[in-house]
């Protein structure tokens, strides 16, 4: 593409006269100004190409160097850009933890919700365990998806969904059940919503049947295998179909896939919180997060209120036009 | 006093000598940046040309060509830094429900552009890039097909640099269509294996030796040309020993099935493949993007935080997500350095905290051995 002024100049009022002004020479010549050198690949020919490179060596090196040279410096001032926006980041998480405490009332929280525009109905958030000492890990996770899930109560947003890439939650249903009523019931002090706990495939835990006017919270628990896994299982079972002659390959279409995903494995959610600092999915289960809000603080390794109301806020404000 | 500096910025700038700076400057930043990893497959999600074109006064789909002039921008950087294929979210079929002149706008630029990359293909052999145009073809109008399908084949041959155009695309469509193809492809009985061992031989060996009374007769349950007519009497009990013969692992059929006749020849096994042998890998061999690396870098500018359908399928792993504010007709190399600057020292990052755990992980295997 051209870079200097007059070609791009040219070249758009060439355009706008549907390409009848410039001839095909003169476009040639813009072309080829602006184009990079194709990348030489390593030539098989004889001494002749050796030897021209070995004069031209010297320059190359040269050249090589200089690049080494930025390219530590590019890296060295990088560093030192995210070290302070980390730090500065940390210091500023820290103030606004502060700043937005919860102190465990729901109606500090209800508060600070009832300002928003649109509240998702499906959140969903990612949580990361480290891969060694899991016993204390997982304490940690149940605490986290219980502090979640009573946030959720108290934003009065219906269901919510916990991913853990390695299913550990999973296994641990009944602990997760109890952690959670204990902490609603910490933070509501009486009644608090009634709680139901599942995860896909399996049967759901739910609270007996009080019916509390106080609403009803669904936390499901989902892991890695819900993901491409997923789809690979729904395949299966329908090239095991087809071959039995009950389905044929065209009846498959995306309403089928997406009947099939949202009732068995998770319905999409809305809202999705990453509490990493960068915005990477580990196998999060790709059909359902195709409209999905993916909301990451840069740089916070902690899990805390803030991001949680950052990430509502940054929703309301949300624009979804969906293709138009 | 901002119009002065803007004009003496402008004068500076956009002055021969000025421009052949900033051609070097942007030549050694990347050549800098090729000393470090650098991802093999970029996608791009172009957003932000409409508001772009509100925000300077111009027409939509003026704002649509800055756009197309900015992906060229992009696509030469991608080439310098050595990035093997590029995939660009082009048109959504969720994008047909915009106003007609827009979707007939962004279809003739299309179709121009397009028969541009034909008119010039020479330039594109001595880069050795090659267009692809993936999504759902049959949602595109016949004409802009045409120039579609000719600018592919100019293309075709070169291997060196990928671009992927998603026009139209949606990435659930994508998986749908996959997850077809699969199922047909398990529907259609495997190709014979050539083996230099006939199987017929073998059995004939083994029987003519049995028959010269040397050996008991054992229960041949295979399908020998003599057994032939007592299949079809008894379905379960034939079918349940063919075990050892060709792709079929499934040990007992279905008691609604057809009654098995002749297997169309000693050789071959008209069984189906076994559903249970779909994999991960069988899926991602029947996306769209089924030659090209895994997805290691995905840009989406305009600030909005979605992936709204595209490459769902192959960003859930470890692709790196990178949201940016800037429209994407401003995007340009110093909003990209930044985003492969960050790539780079994650990438370096992980591979660090990687390490020791490897290590951790190396050391019981060793003393094991």
């Amino acid at each position: 593409m051209p870079i200097n002024v007059r070609d791009i100049k040219a070249y758009r009022k060439d355009e706008k006269a549907q390409h009848a002004l410039l001839t095909d020479e003169e476009k040639r010549r813009i072309i080829q100004n602006s184009l990079p050198a194709p990348i030489e690949q390593p030539s098989v020919s004889g001494l002749s190409t050796k030897e021209r490179r070995s004069r031209l060596g010297v320059r190359k090196f040269m050249l090589n160097q200089l690049h080494l040279l930025i390219f530590a410096l590019m890296h060295g001032i990088f560093s030192l850009y995210i070290r302070i926006r980390q730090a500065c980041n940390l210091v500023r998480y820290q103030i606004s933890s502060i700043l937005y405490y919860h102190h465990a009332t729901p109606q500090y929280i209800q508060r600070d919700v009832t300002g928003l525009s649109k509240k998702p109905r499906h959140l969903s958030a990612v949580l990361r365990s480290e891969s060694r000492r899991v016993a204390v890990d997982l304490d940690r996770l149940i605490d986290e998806t219980a502090e979640l899930a009573t946030w959720c109560a108290c934003a009065e947003i219906p269901m919510v969904s916990v991913y853990e890439k390695t299913g550990i939650l999973k296994k641990h249903m009944p602990r997760i059940y109890e952690a959670t009523t204990q902490k609603l019931a910490f933070y509501y002090g009486g009644e608090h919503p009634t709680l139901a706990v599942s995860s896909p495939h399996k049967d759901s835990y739910s609270s007996p049947d009080m019916d509390s006017n106080m609403g009803h919270l669904k936390l499901h628990l989902i892991s890695a295998q819900d993901g491409r896994e997923s789809v690979v299982d729904l395949t299966r079972t329908l090239a095991e179909m087809s071959q039995k002659g009950k389905l044929s390959p065209q009846d498959i279409s995306m309403e089928l896939i997406d009947n099939e995903l949202s009732e068995g494995i998770m319905p999409e959610p809305d809202l999705l919180i990453l509490f990493g600092p960068n915005v990477q999915l580990s196998n999060y289960p790709p059909w359902q997060i195709r409209l999905t809000e993916i909301f990451c603080l840069n740089d916070n390794e902690s899990f805390g209120y803030q991001v949680f109301l950052k990430a509502l806020r940054n929703y309301a404000s949300a624009q979804m036009r969906r293709g138009k | 006093m901002s119009d002065a500096v803007s004009l003496i910025r402008r004068f500076v700038l956009e002055s021969p000598p000025g421009e052949w700076a900033i051609k070097q400057l942007r030549g050694l930043l990347i050549g800098a940046l090729k000393q470090g990893p650098v991802p093999q497959h970029v996608a791009f999600e172009m957003d932000g040309n409409r508001r772009y074109a509100r925000n300077h006064r111009m027409e939509t789909v003026e704002g649509h060509h800055r756009g197309f002039e900015a992906l060229a921008r992009i696509m030469e950087i991608c080439y310098q830094a050595g990035v093997k294929t590029v995939t660009v979210y082009a048109f959504s079929i969720e994008n047909f429900n915009r106003p007609k002149y827009e979707v007939e706008g962004l279809m003739q630029l299309a179709k121009v552009k397009l028969e541009q990359l034909t008119t010039y293909g020479d330039v594109l052999d001595r880069y050795g890039a090659a267009v692809r145009v993936i999504g759902q073809r049959e949602l595109i109008r016949d004409d802009v097909l045409e120039v579609v399908d000719k600018a592919v084949a100019r293309t075709r041959n070169n291997q060196k640099a990928f671009l992927n155009i998603c026009f139209p695309y949606t990435s659930r469509a994508e998986i749908t269509t996959a997850i077809k193809s699969t199922v047909a492809e398990y529907l259609a009985p495997p190709p014979p294996k050539n083996t230099p061992f006939s199987q017929t031989r073998i059995r004939q060996n083994i029987l003519s030796r049995q028959l010269n009374g040397h050996d008991p007769l054992p229960t041949i349950r295979d399908n020998s040309p003599e057994k032939q007519p007592h299949i079809e009497t008894g379905v379960d009990a034939e079918g349940q020993g063919d075990v050892d013969e060709g792709a079929s692992s499934s040990t007992t059929l279905p008691p609604d099935s057809p009654p098995l006749r002749f297997r169309g020849g000693s050789d071959a096994s008209s069984q189906l493949p076994n559903p249970e042998t779909i994999t991960v890998d069988t899926l991602d061999k029947h996306m769209y993007t089924a030659d090209d690396p895994p997805l290691d870098l995905f840009v989406r500018t305009s600030g909005v935080e979605r992936l709204s359908d595209f490459m769902l399928w192959q960003c859930h792993q470890d692709t790196q997500i990178f949201f940016l504010n800037c429209l994407w007709p401003d995007f340009d190399l110093h909003h990209f350095i930044w985003v492969l600057l960050e790539w780079q020292w994650r990438l370096k990052q992980s591979e660090r905290e990687e390490g020791p755990a490897r290590r951790r992980h190396g050391k019981p295997r060793k003393l094991a051995e």
